[in-house]
């Protein structure tokens, strides 16, 4: 069971509460819950916020096929995956990224869950606008998405 | 024929407008979109290596969310992502 979505901070919220009601079930002996905040500090900068952008039809996409990815490598049947990511400018500790997890044993749980926030950091079409205190900003440079060159 | 070509990430400095349009004559291909790309940014951006290196490195999507190889064609009117270096989370 997947539940995948962008949400634009300027509308809604991304909220922990909504990833609970989501994996909750006594199906699951197990739950992760990751989120990823925006740090102070990054490449000896002070940074006061960060502006996320998204391809959002490709990011539902790759959420999809991470989903679809974990059940055929990793084996693991029997889960409950959410997986929210914020859109548009969020302040210092405000979340972007969300990945609660539930399966019936501890060790598939974390194993599910690193297994996600990894690839979505490889191969989700997401970026990072760094804003700094002295008003300056930087797209920070990411990981280019392998494609055939012919 | 013409095509807009949609803005995402560092390549959104390239225009106000989150997209550029660009006039290709038919058959054309991803390769020919990015050599198309790279004289934008030589006519509007004195050849920024920074940008050169965004286009250089970015992969394309098109209209049906597909990355697409180099070869890819074009048809009539459709919308062309660019997908610089990624890194969400």
């Amino acid at each position: 069971m997947l539940h995948a979505k962008i949400v634009d901070i300027k509308l809604n919220k991304i909220l922990l509460s909504d990833a609970e009601k989501f994996i909750s079930s006594s199906n699951y002996g197990a739950s992760i819950y990751f989120t990823g905040t925006v740090r102070n500090q990054n490449n000896n900068k002070t940074v006061i916020g960060i502006t996320y952008d998204s391809h959002d039809a490709l990011v539902i996409k790759s959420f999809e096929e991470i989903y679809e990815e974990a059940e055929k490598k990793l084996k693991i049947k029997n889960k409950s995956v959410f997986i929210e990511h914020a859109k548009g400018y969020l302040n210092l500790g405000e979340i972007s990224i969300i990945i609660a997890v539930a399966c019936k044993h501890r060790d598939e749980a974390y194993i599910l869950s690193r297994y996600i926030i990894e690839e979505v950091k490889k191969r989700t079409p997401i970026w990072k606008k760094e804003h700094y205190q002295n008003n300056e900003t930087d797209w920070l440079k990411g990981n280019p998405i392998q494609y055939e060159k012919n | 024929m013409k095509i807009k070509v949609e803005l995402f990430g560092a390549s959104r400095e390239f225009s106000k407008n989150n997209l550029i349009e660009f006039e290709i004559r038919n058959n054309s291909t991803i390769k020919d979109i990015r050599e198309e790309m790279m004289s934008y940014v030589d006519q509007n951006f004195s050849g920024n290596q920074d940008f050169k290196k965004i286009v250089n490195s970015s992969a394309f999507c098109n209209e049906s969310n597909n990355i697409v190889s180099d070869n890819y064609k074009i048809t009539k009117d459709e919308k062309i992502a660019i997908i610089p270096p990624i890194g969400g989370g």
